[in-house]
């Protein structure tokens, strides 16, 4: 393994740099906030979780399920400590308690409660729970990791960054398995080409049968 | 009738074998719970403590939010069948005590200001005891935090001091705690600035040897972090020396093929 694993409060760098994710400067050190792997170039030092919840960025896609409907708008679940709200009037389509859809985060506030906008609805499928900090791993450098499992399992994706994965078609199980596999081996290198041969060794397994 | 006098130390050796400045052996597994957002499980000479972290999620009832921090529920509790006497599963005055002490100091690590108007559950079930149990508890609750992946600022780590028989102690066992001079310290750190983020005492100590007991403490403190450390990353070395083992097995088949 390249990367050094690292535990919150030990140092990443000791060197003036830039700081990256998951990192607090102390006594003029670069220190890690969270157990993971280290992330250093020439003019950043970060480090990339392992593990972690959800903390909303401004821009994120997230997807979320409607909980309930008041007067003015829907009461969101978005995987977040907080729970957020879409108000009627940017709606054009009504919606009901269960719908899952995808909304892009327009504002974070100083209590890290959530606005969005751009509402899409989805209609049937399944909604997957992954975690949140592996979710740019599922995705992979210029959406690799997403192609890859489009292709092995023939559903139709949609990854949200909270860590909520909806599918429809195809075969979900067997994209269940690899999204469980991307969590628990993360941190390994090569893990599309990992993922690609997981799923044609399973596909081939199901045609044998 | 005259009590037998005890020496707890002979010859550089406590009762149990162990040098004064030694601790019992420690066991720590991370993500030993799949319910639990973060977990682990810490064996500590005779303690045994199961800790489960969930959250942050949203404080409730509202009026105790803070919109500044999140609020850190640290849950103490003894089993019945972990003290020799069966104990009162009914929180008593002493869970609550240390349910505090120790929600504050693990307030200490944690970077609160990240969450506010929420809330973390730690909760924390003593199996087994045999004295230093909220130090058990504080060392599994802190590995079960970086488990679950709340942004902390530094681990924390404890030990109990303390006197028994003129000689200052790391980590007493129910026997030395027991003895007529006793003096029970437990102190937590966090390991990497050396800040005291919890210091309780109960007894009597000099200036010299609270000092020495101080030193002692930190020293173990220290060798703790190293277990928990070695814990959190055991769970992630596994799977790459399992990577490494298959690389090999792959070049083998290819050999094969080619004679």
């Amino acid at each position: 393994m390249d990367k050094k694993l690292v535990v919150p409060g030990e140092t990443v760098s000791e060197e003036r740099k830039r700081t990256g994710d998951n990192v607090i400067i102390r006594d003029g050190k670069i220190v890690s906030t969270a157990l993971g792997l280290v992330f250093e170039n020439d003019t950043t030092a970060g480090v990339i979780a392992l593990e972690g919840v959800y903390i909303p960025k401004r821009g994120d896609i997230i997807l979320g399920i409607i909980e309930s409907e008041v007067f003015g708008g829907y009461i969101v679940d978005v995987n977040h400590s907080l729970k957020s709200f879409i108000p009627k009037k940017s709606m054009i389509k009504t919606l009901r308690k269960g719908n899952v859809i995808s909304a892009k985060i327009s504002e974070v506030n100083e209590v890290k409660e959530i606005s969005v906008e751009n509402v899409r609805v989805f209609y049937g499928g399944e909604l997957i729970e992954a975690q949140p900090v592996k979710i740019p791993r599922m995705i992979g450098k210029n959406g690799s990791m997403l192609s890859v499992l489009k292709e092995g399992t023939g559903c139709s994706l949609m990854i949200g960054r909270n860590g909520w994965v909806w599918a429809k078609d195809g075969d979900i199980n067997l994209l269940k398995k690899a999204i469980k596999k991307i969590e628990k081996e993360a941190h390994l290198n090569d893990l599309t080409n990992l993922i690609k041969k997981f799923l044609e060794k399973n596909k081939t397994k199901k045609v044998s049968k | 009738m005259k009590e037998k006098k005890i020496q707890y130390v002979k010859n550089g050796k406590r009762l149990d074998g162990r040098k004064v400045d030694e601790l019992r052996p420690i066991k720590i597994e991370a993500g030993v719970l799949s319910r639990a957002q973060g977990s682990a499980y810490v064996e500590w000479g005779q303690n045994k403590a199961l800790a489960a972290v969930f959250g942050p999620h949203e404080a409730l009832p509202q009026h105790i939010q803070n919109p500044k921090k999140a609020l850190v529920n640290f849950v103490y509790r003894m089993a019945a069948f972990s003290v020799p006497d069966r104990k009162n599963p009914r929180p008593g005055r002493r869970d609550i005590e240390i349910s505090k002490v120790c929600s504050e100091a693990l307030e200490k690590a944690i970077l609160v200001e990240k969450f506010p108007n929420t809330m973390i559950d730690v909760f924390v079930q003593i199996l087994d005891s045999n004295a230093g149990t909220r130090i058990t508890g504080l060392a599994a609750a802190s590995v079960a935090l970086a488990d679950a992946g709340i942004p902390m600022k530094d681990m924390v780590s404890g030990v109990a001091v303390g006197k028994a028989g003129g000689e200052i102690l790391t980590d007493l066992t129910k026997d030395e705690e027991d003895a007529p001079d006793a003096v029970d310290m437990p102190i937590a750190i966090l390991p990497n600035t050396e800040e005291i983020v919890l210091l309780q005492m109960d007894g009597l100590l000099t200036t010299d040897e609270w000092k020495k007991a101080k030193e002692l403490g930190i020293q173990g403190c220290k060798k703790v972090y190293e277990l928990q450390k070695e814990a959190l990353l055991k769970k992630y070395k596994n799977s790459e020396t399992k990577q490494k083992k298959q690389k090999p097995k792959t070049k083998t088949k290819s050999k094969a093929v080619k004679k």
